[in-house]
């Protein structure tokens, strides 16, 4: 009898146990979300409100976004049903153009905001390993927006795979964007990475 | 006898003439007809076909072609191409010339403006979406900005703690369960059939349509009218340059983003269930 109840015990508080560490490991992820954001923010904050010129800022911003941004899953998920039906060789140059591409959408923004400032709300679980960080961006002379910071887990190490802004997902509206074009030219996916290279080309083009 | 001669001669003839008269008539008829059925059938295929999209039969794409819920896709992109012309050469200037020549607070002070003049219409869809708070904070809005707020032209009521919200007809309905239907590009705009039914209902919304003639308010609402649209303009000059720039396709992009915000929009509406009495009251 005795034996039973304590084996009973044991078990009962195994299981509590179990069950908290089911409920934690969830809120510790969102907690470790929250944070990522917060000093990936606080970093890229830091950058944009420094008084050095711009190409400086490009260039100390590059690392940090390459570090904390999974730009290949993003990229992967752009070119949606079309990865499968691209060719390896072609996957690659994809991938390689939609890097440049996203760091150049990303650095461009840098000269636009001074004096910013953001706040971290609630985290909301959107997926498997994926969660949705609330902030709320605040610029000088203009009405706050407010993001979302989509951030997963999945390869190990917290990383952005998604922001939304105003409701919009920007990897889904560009996702939407190219998969069209693909659609208008054929289903060529080679017809897309042309036209990313005279983007890049056309980007590059007045800076040299 | 000569008419019956005649009659009987002339009868048959007569008969034949008739029947034969019919005869080409009705072929005539039926050719005429069958040329009717073909012109229309031909000019319908080829209305169709500047009007609908053909559904694709590959199940992948049949998946976008769904998800873009935009089966008017030719017809659209026509008046898509037509109002970006438009916008190029008369609304994007004006919006420069405007931002160019009006300092940024005077632009504010001119927004909030426009921005009152609208309250009306949004307190009337906040009711009748049957959100008490919101209807509130904008009926609260209205009259302090009108008041203290000369007008509107100084959003007193935000510093009050009452900021702006939107809302409009097409909100109205989606928070009824209507569901959006197929995506439309109108002269204003991204829409659809159900926001493009919200538009026309908040034209009659608006009391300043109700403006009786003759107390020059007529005109200064199409003055109201025209402003409002230079200066929404005016407000993503860089938003829409910088998609004119980094879109493949600016017709998918704008109408992706579009849908998105609008369900997202409709849902943060559906999901406000604030209490009536407002926080300090607690």
């Amino acid at each position: 009898m005795k034996f039973l109840s304590s084996r009973r015990v044991v078990l009962g508080a195994f299981a509590l146990l179990c069950a908290g560490g089911l409920f934690s490991a969830p809120a510790r992820a969102a907690e470790n979300a929250k944070q990522f954001i917060q000093v990936f923010g606080n970093q890229l904050v830091a950058i944009v409100n420094s008084p050095i010129p711009l190409a400086e800022k490009k260039e100390k911003v590059l690392p940090l976004v390459q570090k904390n941004v999974d730009i290949d899953g993003i990229g992967r998920y752009c070119l949606g049903r079309y990865w499968k039906t691209a060719s390896p060789d072609q996957q690659q140059r994809y991938l390689g153009l939609f890097h440049q591409v996203l760091v150049n959408a990303i650095t461009d923004k840098l000269g636009e905001y001074r004096g910013v400032n953001f706040t971290l709300g609630n985290v909301t679980s959107t997926g498997a390993d994926e969660y949705a960080v609330d902030s709320t961006l605040v610029r000088p002379q203009q009405p706050a927006a407010a993001m979302q910071w989509i951030v997963s887990e999945a390869s190990g190490s917290p990383k952005v795979v998604d922001v939304i802004g105003e409701g919009a997902s920007l990897r889904l509206t560009q996702r939407n964007d190219y998969s069209s074009y693909i659609a208008r030219n054929g289903g060529n996916v080679g017809a897309l990475l042309d036209a990313l290279q005279r983007q890049l080309s056309h980007h590059n083009a007045p800076a040299n | 006898m000569i008419s019956g001669r005649n009659g009987s001669r002339l009868r048959p003839r007569a008969q034949a003439k008739k029947s034969q008269t019919r005869e080409g008539s009705s072929a005539q008829r039926r050719f005429r007809l069958g040329t009717f059925c073909l012109a229309a059938t031909l000019l319908s295929t080829a209305g169709c076909s500047a009007i609908k999209a053909p559904v694709p039969k590959d199940p992948d794409a049949l998946a976008e072609y769904k998800a873009a819920n935009d089966p008017y896709e030719p017809l659209n992109r026509k008046m898509f191409n037509m109002t970006m012309k438009f916008d190029k050469w008369a609304l994007r200037p004006m919006a420069k010339a405007y931002v160019w020549a009006v300092p940024r607070p005077v632009r504010n002070s001119l927004g909030n403006l426009v921005r009152t003049m609208n309250e009306p219409s949004v307190f009337f869809n906040d009711v009748g979406a049957g959100k008490p708070r919101r209807a509130g904070d904008m009926f609260v809005r209205w009259c302090v900005n009108m008041t203290v707020g000369l007008g509107g032209l100084i959003d007193v009521a935000k510093m009050a703690g009452f900021p702006h919200h939107d809302n409009d007809a097409g909100m109205t309905l989606a928070n009824w369960g209507i569901p959006a239907g197929p995506y439309l590009f109108l002269p204003m705009g991204p829409s659809s059939i159900r926001d493009g039914i919200g538009y026309a209902i908040d034209q009659g919304l608006s009391p300043w349509d109700y403006v009786p003639r003759g107390y020059g308010l007529v005109s200064f609402n199409w003055a109201y009218n025209l402003f409002g649209v230079v200066h929404a303009r005016s407000e993503h000059l860089d938003e829409l340059d910088a998609l004119e720039r980094d879109a493949l396709d600016p017709y998918a992009t704008i109408r992706s983003a579009y849908q998105q915000q609008r369900r997202a929009q409709a849902e943060a509406i559906k999901n406000d269930n604030r209490a009536t009495v407002p926080d300090w009251y607690h």
